[in-house]
């Protein structure tokens, strides 16, 4: 176990791992999420794939969102951009998902630092308003370019594939999506530590001072819109792979709005949150499945309230974290943690 | 690692409490929508379905097995429809499926033929009916684009005037919506009908006023509309707020005892197509529905819809029975077994079905009713040529 | 020309709905700087109590209707010193969020008590359409324009004679100097959101009549409304009923000579590249306040 620390370095006090204990930990972690597929049912596996692209498309919201300080409501509509980059490279021109995945964060990043150049000249309400139209006007462009995306009828997306290596399947796709999510997790955690991740913090603390310190604000609002959107254009590419058929009802408005909800339960400006508000959110309908489950053969009217009880379970989620823990489970962890670091002799 | 495994083993019983099942049970998966936006036609049917297989299950079962429908709401979306999908055939190890909507059966087509698992949908589109092209989806009704050409072929006869009838399409923008509607203009074509006209809803649709005007801009005598029921009654009420004289006609997710009933003055004199009959018909069949319904629940209202969910579980039962009698319990089992249907009479609930490996068009018969003092009344029976080309259209 | 008359009448009619349902957001967002995504909700919500008032109890439908407006009153203080009391000073994406977690566990209880059919609504207006000039109009929807210019009339009175409306204006204009002048600001707040829960419960209730039932699909005026206020400006009440018709009208129109040729939907999102235009051109809207702030 680990107790109060003291850095007598700038290196030590940046450090990702505060020991390296932390970072066995977390080695140890990755280890069990390795072998978890040995044992879990195709159900399950479908879930822990679904966790792993919200975790990956919570993070790029958290990006703009959490540490930018830019709120989006487009955020299902860039995942859809992704997805269908998928659909298209993968579909009809058979690339290898090498190649696939990262277009797709890119087509999706530069959709994504179009509709950013509204934060230009609008912030806050404003831009979440623009950022709802730009939602409502990608969706339209997808359900009507039928030639390219197959319009209301979807479109389906072969296994992900390399060669001979095929990934079908969610067991095989889980084994893709883990790294590239640990992978992206790190780029991310890593970013701010640098220059520009600071500037983001910077212009959500105060643009205008950030501006006065030498931050150029709108060149640094796009560069978020775009790392933002490439992390949720990689995490549709993924959805994609595992939906292997995709429509335009897989992005509806509610699933930007859930996507708010996992960092704000999470944990705003948080790495660690967004993990946390995407676990949750999206075990938060299988748990009550699983609750209700049982239940419903002897009250069959439960399946018809389960649509409404997941609802009200979400919104209350989000009200409850917003009234008592604004700051989100992230933060609930740390205090948790810092309870136990001195335990018993805690303050 | 074995406190780890157990733990998950535990969370996979706990959430497939069913999975516990003893030998003698079958498993077929109930995909319905008990919530989405075809609700108001889904939940009728899936408490047909329901009902049907506790009544089969009352009455002896499949040759004394007992049938375990796990059901889902999926709410109409397409996503939802995939993930329980998954959840059914890779856990529950269902042997076949009862589905429902367009959309979802269309993208699930390519996974059932993978997976082997013959999938009975609730949507009759034509591009269901090709095996070389589906063979694992069957569906227990003319297929939507014949009703279209069965209602069609009613305007021509019932059109007195001058020239060619004036016909116009409203259909959903979804799959269910615009499924029959290649198949419709094409035999208006060949039979001297105009398509003057094509109106898109959308698919949770408050208000069709601009739709209709335009409707009447086109001059058009005649439409025909491919929404379920809430949305035709809309679609009426609104004709009829705008004074509007066409004559309207509804597929069959549109029209039953429930319309007259929401739409209420609005809905008389409209057509539609009924490939089951209405709840309380004078036919052989209605007896077992009847006898449940008087022991189970004698103050529920039924409809056409119940009644359909109901026959769906005759035929598919029908088929398990065969499938099990042939000693082939399994999904290529319970297809084979389907495609020895011969005219299989479901005591007049729908017309006499046939499956065989190479078409899976059922019937090709479809009644025309129309709403006359709130009452459906039949009309005519129109029965299509089983034409090569319009396989799978 | 009939055509288009028909679409502009019909669009007004929509339109008249959004002005009430875009006179919430703009009362709540004048007096407290939040922007209530629950509007739709408390529209659908409204429309729903008042039915169950009426088809329950059978108490008459004008004495229904009083009680749902008293029930929208308690809402709107509830909903205001329960969650958003809380929530000043947070960030403005914390109050979106509440709102929309609001707005979902709204939808929840209607869904859970109510279902997801659509409830066929008590024949308020006459059915039998009256003809102006050579256009037949549905009576249901003179009503509904009748009633919002009523509404528009009485607060314009409220906003300028009576204490509690001046109070609001003073709080809009600043907060410390309307606390300093002995102004309870909680209070303000708790009258604003009640205001905007009933005006949403007239609309909803209006809107059953027209429509002629009730369903889920109510609450997306929520959403609709929003290019409604940002056309109108977010702060202005005037603008929030001229912007509701134009965009009702702008929406019909759409939908009348565009959908044909594109295909449907155009209707749809017809507000909402009206928008993005919007905000591009004029952010603050038609009437709304300009604030020079450097991004």
């Amino acid at each position: 176990m680990r107790c109060g620390d003291f850095r007598q370095t700038y290196a030590a006090d940046m450090a990702i791992f505060e020991t390296s204990f932390a970072r066995r930990l977390l080695l140890l972690f990755f280890a069990v999420l390795l072998v978890v597929p040995a044992f879990a049912s195709s159900f399950w596996l479908d879930v822990l794939n679904r966790i792993l692209i919200a975790v990956v498309a919570a993070t790029g919201l958290n990006i703009l969102t959490g540490f930018t300080g830019q709120i989006s409501l487009g955020n299902a509509a860039f995942l859809a951009v992704g997805a269908y980059t998928t659909a298209v490279l993968a579909g009809r021109l058979g690339l290898p998902f090498p190649v696939v995945i990262p277009v797709a964060g890119v087509v999706t990043a530069l959709v994504g630092m179009v509709f950013g150049v509204p934060s230009l000249r609008l912030k806050g309400l404003y831009l979440a308003v623009a950022t709802l139209a730009a939602h409502f006007v990608i969706e339209f462009t997808i359900t009507h370019w039928e030639s390219m995306t197959g319009g209301v009828n979807g479109i389906s997306v072969p296994a992900a594939q390399l060669g001979p290596l095929v990934l079908e399947g969610d067991r095989r796709l889980y084994y893709l999506a883990l790294p590239l999510t640990a992978g992206l997790l790190l780029f991310a955690k890593n970013l701010f530590r640098t220059k520009v991740g600071k500037a983001f913090v910077a212009i959500r603390d105060q643009d205008i001072s950030a501006e006065v310190m030498g931050v150029h604000v709108f060149r640094y609002k796009l560069l978020s819109f775009g790392v933002s959107s490439f992390y949720v254009g990689v995490a549709g590419a993924l959805l994609g792979y595992q939906a292997r058929i995709i429509s335009p009802e897989n992005f509806p408005i509610t699933l930007a709005i859930d996507y708010l909800g996992m960092i704000i339960i999470g944990g705003m400006g948080s790495i660690l949150g967004s993990i946390f508000g995407a676990v949750f959110i999206t075990l938060l309908p299988e748990l009550l499945r699983l609750a209700v489950g049982p239940l419903s053969s002897s009250f069959p009217q439960l399946t018809t309230l389960f649509a409404s009880l997941k609802m009200g379970v979400f919104g209350l989620a989000i009200v409850l974290f917003l009234v008592f823990e604004p700051d989100g489970m992230a933060a609930r962890w740390h205090t948790i943690k810092n309870y136990w670091k001195l335990y018993p002799f805690s303050y | 690692m074995t406190a780890m495994r157990n733990l998950l083993l535990a969370l996979a019983a706990l959430g497939l409490s069913s999975a516990r099942a003893e030998a003698q049970e079958i498993k077929v998966g109930g995909l319905f929508d008990l919530t989405g936006i075809t609700s108001d036609v889904g939940k009728p049917y899936a408490q047909g379905a329901q009902d049907a297989v506790a009544w089969v299950n009352e009455h002896g079962g499949v040759n004394g097995k007992k049938i375990k429908l796990i059901a889902v709401d999926y709410g109409y979306k397409i996503p939802e429809a995939v993930s329980a999908y998954k959840r059914m055939v890779g856990d529950e190890k269902v042997i076949m499926i009862n589905g429902w909507g367009t959309g979802d059966t269309l993208a699930l087509k390519e996974f059932v033929n993978k997976d082997q698992i013959p999938y009975f949908s609730a949507s009759f589109a034509g591009d269901l009916t090709d095996p070389s092209k589906t063979p694992y989806n069957f569906f227990c009704a003319p297929s939507y684009s014949d009703e279209l050409r069965a209602w069609l072929s009613w305007v021509k006869e019932d059109w007195k005037g001058k020239g060619n009838a004036k016909v116009a399409f409203f259909y959903g923008d979804n799959p269910y919506g615009k499924a029959p509607m290649e198949a419709g203009r094409r035999f208006a074509k060949e039979n001297g009908i105009d398509v003057v006209d094509e109106e898109i809803v959308p698919g949770n649709f408050q208000d069709a006023t601009s739709q209709l005007l335009n409707m009447k801009q086109k001059g058009a005598e005649y439409a025909y509309i491919n929404v379920t029921t809430t949305g035709v009654s809309l679609i009426l009420k609104g004709a009829k707020a705008l004074g509007l004289t066409t004559k309207f006609g509804s597929n069959p997710y549109g029209f039953s005892e429930q319309l007259p009933l929401v739409a209420k003055e609005a809905a008389e004199g409209v057509t539609g197509v009924v490939p089951h009959v209405p709840w309380g018909e004078n036919v052989p069949g209605m007896k077992a529905m009847m006898d449940f319904h008087k022991a189970h629940h004698p103050n529920d209202t039924h409809d056409a819809m119940y009644v359909r969910g109901w026959t769906y579980v005759m035929v598919w039962s029908e088929a398990l029975r065969r499938a099990d009698k042939a000693g082939n319990l399994t999904g290529p089992g319970v297809k084979a077994a389907a495609e020895t249907l011969r005219d299989f009479d479901t005591g007049g609930l729908t017309s006499h079905l046939t499956y065989t490996p190479t078409d899976h068009r059922p019937t090709t018969k479809t009644k025309v009713y129309m709403v006359k003092g709130g009452k459906l009344v039949f009309v005519k029976e129109y029965e299509m040529p089983r034409r090569a080309d319009w396989l799978g259209l | 020309m009939e055509f288009l008359l028909q679409l502009v009448i019909s669009g007004l009619v929509v339109g008249s709905i959004y002005s009430l349902v875009g006179l919430g957001f703009v009362i709540i967002y004048k007096s407290s700087s939040i922007l209530n995504f629950a509007q739709g909700e408390f529209l659908m919500l409204g429309a729903y109590v008042c039915l169950a008032i009426f088809a329950t109890h059978r108490v008459p439908f004008l004495a229904a209707f009083a009680l749902t407006l008293l029930f929208s009153v308690l809402l709107g203080v509830l909903m205001e010193r329960v969650l958003l009391r809380p929530m000043i000073g947070e960030p403005v994406i914390s109050v979106i969020m509440l709102t929309l977690g609001l707005a979902s566990v709204l939808r929840a209880v209607v869904q859970g008590f109510w279902g997801t059919d659509t409830r066929p609504y008590p024949e308020i207006f006459p059915t039998t359409p009256v003809r102006i000039g050579p256009l037949p109009v549905s009576q249901g929807y003179l009503y509904s324009v009748a009633s919002v210019v009523l509404l528009l009339a009485l607060f314009s009175v409220f906003f300028k004679y009576s204490r509690a409306g001046i109070a609001m204006r003073a709080t809009a204009f600043s907060q410390q100097v309307a606390l300093s002048m002995g102004i309870s600001v909680k209070r303000i707040f708790a009258l604003a959101w009640s205001i905007a829960a009933v005006v949403s419960a007239v609309g909803g209730v209006l809107l059953g009549g027209i429509r002629g039932g009730v369903d889920g699909a109510f609450a997306l005026f929520g959403l609709k409304v929003i290019p409604v206020v940002i056309l109108g400006g977010l702060d202005s009440v005037a603008g929030a009923i001229v912007g509701g018709l134009i965009m009702g009208v702008l929406e019909n129109l759409a939908g009348g000579y565009l959908d044909p040729l594109l295909g449907g939907g155009v209707k749809e999102v017809a507000p909402f590249i009206a928008l993005v235009a919007i905000l591009a051109v004029k952010p603050y809207g038609l009437f709304g306040k300009v604030k020079i702030e450097r991004v």
